[in-house]
C-alpha cells in the first residue's frame, strides 16, 4: 500500500478498525489466560486489558479520543447487555422468586453500607469534601454514578475512576472473601458482587456460575436505582 | 437472530425515550431489562435465538467495560496527590460492602429461601469444588 510504514500506521490509527481490533484481541488474550488459570481472581481479564491497552496507547502516543472512536462499538453494547440480563433472570425466575425477601433486605443494607463505608473511610483519611462526594456513588454502574456525582456538584471523572477501581477490586476480592467466610450459596455470593461491584462484579459472577451471575445482575440493577436515591440523603446526613 | 437483536434494541430505545422524557426515574438499560422481562413473562416462553444472544453478550460482559476503563487510566493523574487515601477508601469500602451484603443474604437466605428450594443442595455441593 505504501513504502513508508509510518504512513500506514497513521492511516490505521485513525480508523475505528485498529482500536476495535486492539480491544478485542487484548480481551480475548487476557480472557484466555483467565480461563487457563481456572478463573483465578488475579487473572481478571478486565484489569489486565486496561493496563495493556493503556500502555499501548501511551507507547504509540495515541489520544484517548482516537482510541474511543474505535472502541465505542464495544462500549455501546453495555446497554443491550444490560437489557439481555432479562433472559437469565427469566430462566431462573423460580429461584429468584424464592429469594425475594432476603434480596430486598440485603439490597437496603448493602446499598447503605456501600455509601456509608466509603464516606466514613474517606473522612477518616482526611480527604476533602469534594473528593468524598465524588467517591460516594462508587458502587453503581458508571453512567448512573456520574449522574449522581454531577447532581452533588462533585467531580464526575473522579467518580468514574472510583467506579472502575471498585468494580475491579470487587471482582478480585469477592471469591477469596466468600471462601474465607465459608459462604457457598452462589445466590448470596453473586448478589453481594452485584451490589458492591456493579457490572464488573456481575461479569465476574457470570464467569464463576450462572446463578451467581443472575443474582449479581439483579443486585446491580436494583442498586443503580436505590443508590441514586440514597446518596444525596446519606451525604447530607454524614457530611453535615 | 436479527429479530432478537432488534427486540433488545427496541426495548432499550423505549427505555431511552422514557429516561429522556424526565418523567421516569430509571436509567434506560434498566427500563429495557424490565420491559424485556415483562414481554417474556407475558409470552411464557423464551425464543431460542434470544437465549443464545443473551448468553453470548453476557459471556463477554467484562470486555464491555474496557473502553470506559481505559479512559480511567488516562485520567489517573487527576488524583495523583491523594491516590493512597482514595485507593484505601475505595478498596476498604468495597470489601466491607461485599462482606456485609453477603452475610445478610446468607443469614436470611438460610432461614427463608433455602428451606423452600430443593435445588439448593446441588448449588452448595458444586460450590465446594470451585476455586472460583
Amino acid at each position: 500500500m505504501n513504502d513508508n510504514p509510518f504512513s500506514l500506521w497513521v492511516y490505521l490509527s485513525q480508523s475505528p478498525l485498529l482500536w476495535l481490533t486492539v480491544t478485542l484481541v487484548t480481551y480475548a488474550a487476557t480472557d484466555a489466560v483467565s480461563l487457563k488459570t481456572r478463573r483465578h481472581p488475579l487473572a481478571n481479564p478486565v484489569l489486565h486489558s486496561l493496563w495493556i491497552i493503556g500502555l499501548f496507547l501511551l507507547l504509540t502516543n495515541t489520544s484517548y479520543t482516537t482510541y474511543f472512536a474505535g472502541a465505542q462499538f464495544v462500549h455501546f453494547l453495555l446497554g443491550p447487555a444490560t437489557v439481555a440480563l432479562a433472559v437469565p433472570l427469566y430462566e431462573n425466575r423460580t429461584r429468584v422468586a424464592a429469594a425475594v425477601l432476603p434480596m430486598l433486605v440485603a439490597l437496603a443494607v448493602g446499598s447503605l453500607t456501600a455509601i456509608v463505608s466509603v464516606v466514613l473511610l474517606a473522612r477518616a483519611f482526611g480527604l476533602p469534601r469534594e473528593i468524598i462526594l465524588s467517591l460516594a456513588p462508587k458502587s453503581v454502574t458508571a453512567g448512573v454514578a456520574m449522574g449522581v456525582s454531577e447532581s452533588l456538584h462533585a467531580d464526575p471523572s473522579l467518580t468514574a475512576v472510583s467506579v472502575i477501581l471498585t468494580g475491579i477490586m470487587g471482582a478480585i476480592i469477592v471469591t477469596p472473601l466468600m471462601n474465607f467466610a465459608g459462604i457457598t450459596d452462589f445466590r448470596g455470593r453473586g448478589f453481594a458482587a452485584g451490589i458492591a461491584a456493579h457490572g464488573i462484579g456481575t461479569a465476574r459472577a457470570f464467569q464463576v456460575d450462572e446463578v451467581a451471575g443472575v443474582f449479581a445482575g439483579i443486585a446491580m440493577s436494583l442498586n443503580a436505582l436505590v443508590t441514586s436515591l440514597l446518596v444525596p440523603l446519606a451525604v447530607t446526613y454524614l457530611l453535615r | 437472530m436479527l429479530e432478537q437483536i432488534a427486540r433488545v434494541l427496541l426495548w432499550l430505545s423505549l427505555g431511552e425515550i422514557a429516561a429522556k422524557s424526565g418523567l421516569w426515574p430509571l436509567p434506560a438499560p434498566v427500563t429495557g431489562l424490565i420491559l424485556l422481562y415483562a414481554e417474556l413473562a407475558i409470552r411464557g416462553r423464551l425464543p431460542d435465538d434470544l437465549g443464545i444472544l443473551a448468553d453470548r453478550l453476557l459471556q463477554f460482559l467484562g470486555m464491555l467495560f474496557v473502553p470506559a476503563g481505559v479512559g480511567v487510566i488516562a485520567y489517573l493523574d487527576v488524583f495523583k496527590t491523594e491516590a493512597t487515601p482514595i485507593l484505601a477508601a475505595v478498596i476498604g469500602g468495597t470489601a466491607i460492602t461485599l462482606f456485609v451484603t453477603m452475610v445478610v443474604v446468607n443469614r436470611l437466605g438460610r432461614t427463608i429461601a433455602i428451606s423452600r428450594e430443593p435445588g439448593s443442595e446441588r448449588v452448595e455441593g458444586a460450590a465446594r469444588d470451585v476455586n472460583a
